[in-house]
């Protein structure tokens, strides 16, 4: 097991945070054993409560909430970390090529990033939608991504300024080590709590982002997400009816890997907080975290 | 008091951007949405509807830039078109009539989550790794990673369906008539509580973890260590010294997160039937109204744009060491 791990292993909130998520992953990997019915097949009557027959109940359709809770988890869970990567790799790169470079390619990047970074998201994401009509996933994705960079990319940037002229990078400019092999070798690894932060909220922000759009009726109705569960639920009026479970299981969903996902997030920003002061800060954490446990065994 | 060039550089390129966007989509998409507008006005197509449809979304022999020109002129003179759906009325009297909604609970829930969230956040990092902190800090990152939608379903089952504790739509009682009296004003009230809580546990929860690492950089300053040498009382120099500096942060963050709170807030007037800006855009979107759904997203991109320029200028008074340099 590397340091990294390590690392994460001994904070019990990343811990917990790790055991969410990871669950989750296994039950969308494990849909077609776990629930081996068709989500999409009637299989009782309208609106049936919890029961030992279908474990979450029915929706208004008579489908088994269970399956599609299920089912659901993996075409969220692929487009919400499919879209946090790809948020991530826009946003490092762009925030790398500004920050190395510097000059007139930082100035039009920066004043791009900024630009993207104060329109709103959701209404723009809402226009792109209702003029696309009903848009798959990959267009989803394609939409969320174009316009949530900029936060990463600014994270990036400031962090890669601050490391353009520290030693090392000067030292591998001098050897005469081409561009790509200083920011990819160099300067990468040193940001990598960054990243992992960024990767993090990306994906937090993705789904919540592919939630509200799937909710407000842009996503295509035929694939069984958490999105769209909330949206047959709503155009049912299951609240209305009482249909707890309807709009309840979905949304179960929804917070666990949120809450899973900003576990591991808090701990991400503790590695990642005190490297905006000082370098490769990650081994020195380590050090100081061995030498404080080493402490407080000796004190004891 | 001056407004660094690149500031106002920033402003112009988004607000480009937005016109851009609004410009090029509808003549990008495959299909012709104005066919589907002109058969959404059914009867009411007059001659001059069409023609006026046609030129905005250009299904018309000209040259793009010409089209774009023209499309410029018409948003100079404030010019947004006509609705589709609530046809002969303009795009700006449907969204002038939902705009006050919208900017009323928006503008509370996050007086409202101001006060909450820097509290906490300072209390937070008063005593950092204490209890306190332990337990606030983590469940504010929670709060951001919990949808709206979420949020809001919770909030119309638990407190409007099973506790039938408070209405569940529009923003005044419809049997009241308007006016400046107590009755109204108390059931505008009611109306708005739910949708406010279920805006502001976001931003309770961005106030806090932004007050919290402002004021953690804060408390290493030379000017709370002089408080505290003086002999002035924990609050005093908590609030008095140290929050007063660091709220600075959570400005920048709030304009920057009021395109997040716009989503947001579209979500909860759906789910709360509230008749603001994200109703108006829901059923825009629903009867293909693209005129309103445009007019939206310039409203909502000025909006803000104009709250990031209010806290650049406000900035620039509260702490005068920031000149041009900031970034």
């Amino acid at each position: 097991m590397n340091a990294g791990m390590k690392l994460l292993l001994r904070q019990k909130k990343a811990v917990v945070g790790l055991t969410i998520v990871v669950a989750l992953c296994l039950m969308a990997l494990f849909a077609p054993i776990l629930a081996p019915n068709d989500p999409a097949a009637r299989v009782g009557r309208s609106h049936q409560p919890p029961s030992i027959e279908h474990v979450m109940g029915t929706t208004k359709m008579g489908r088994d909430v269970f399956s599609q809770f299920v089912w659901g988890a993996r075409s969220s869970l692929t487009i919400g970390f499919a879209t946090g990567i790809f948020i991530t790799v826009l946003g490092t790169l762009i925030g790398l090529a500004g920050g190395y470079f510097g000059g007139r390619t930082d100035n039009i990047l920066d004043l791009l990033t900024n630009a993207v970074l104060v329109i709103p998201n959701i209404p723009l994401l809402i226009l792109l939608a209702s003029f696309a009509g009903t848009v798959g996933p990959v267009a989803i994705m394609a939409i969320i991504a174009l316009t949530s960079w900029p936060w990463g990319a600014r994270m990036t940037r400031s962090q890669t300024l601050a490391l353009r002229n520290r030693e090392f990078v000067v030292a591998a400019r001098m050897v005469g080590e081409p561009n790509w092999r200083i920011v990819f070798v160099e300067i990468v690894p040193n940001l990598l709590p960054l990243i992992a932060l960024n990767l993090v909220g990306s994906i937090i922000y993705a789904i919540v982002a592919q939630t509200t759009l799937e909710y407000l009726g842009f996503g295509d109705p035929l694939n069984v997400t958490w999105g769209t569960m909330l949206y047959n639920a709503q155009n049912s009026s299951a609240i209305i009816v009482g249909a707890w479970w309807d709009i309840a299981v979905p949304c179960a969903g929804i917070v666990l890997v949120g809450l899973g996902l900003s576990l591991l997030n808090f701990t991400f920003d503790e590695i990642a907080n005190p490297q905006l002061r000082s370098g490769p800060a990650l081994r020195r954490w380590l050090r100081l975290n061995r030498l404080r446990t080493r402490e407080l065994e000796a004190a004891r | 008091m001056r407004l660094p060039l690149h500031r106002l550089a920033i402003y112009g390129v988004a607000f480009l951007f937005a016109i851009v966007v609004n410009f090029l989509v509808p003549r990008l998409m495959p299909g012709s949405p104005v066919d589907g507008m002109i058969a959404q006005l059914g009867p009411r197509a007059t001659p001059a509807a069409i023609e006026a449809i046609k030129a905005r979304f250009g299904a018309v022999q000209q040259p793009l830039w010409e089209q774009f020109l023209d499309y410029l002129k018409g948003l100079a003179s404030l010019d947004l078109g006509v609705s589709v759906k609530y046809y002969p009325q303009t795009v700006v009297e449907v969204l002038g009539r939902s705009a006050g909604w919208t900017a009323f609970f928006v503008v509370t829930a996050i007086i409202f989550s101001l006060c909450i969230g820097t509290t906490l956040g300072a209390l937070a990092a008063w005593r950092r790794g204490g209890r306190f902190d332990s337990i606030v800090s983590p469940l504010s990152i929670m709060m951001i990673a919990v949808p709206p939608v979420v949020i809001a379903l919770a909030t119309l089952f638990t407190f409007g369906v099973a506790l039938r504790w408070l209405p569940v739509g529009y923003a005044y009682n419809p049997n009241l008539d308007p006016g400046l009296n107590f009755t109204f004003f108390g059931s505008v009230f009611l109306h708005a509580i739910m949708p406010v809580l279920t805006l502001s546990p976001y931003l309770i929860g961005e106030f806090q973890t932004t007050m919290r690492t402002s004021m953690i950089s804060v408390l290493g300053e030379d000017y709370v260590t002089m408080g505290r040498a003086k002999g002035l009382s924990e609050t005093a120099v908590m609030f008095g010294y140290a929050a007063r500096n660091a709220m600075l942060p959570v400005l920048t963050n709030l304009a920057l997160m009021l395109g997040a709170v716009f989503g947001g807030s579209i979500v909860t007037e759906i789910v709360f039937n509230y008749p603001g800006l994200g109703l108006t855009l829901y059923t825009a979107s629903v009867a293909r109204d693209y005129p309103v759904i445009q007019g939206q997203l310039l409203l909502m991109t000025l909006a803000t744009l104009g709250a990031n320029l209010l806290v650049d200028l406000i900035y620039g008074v509260v702490d005068p060491r920031i000149g041009e340099a900031r970034t």
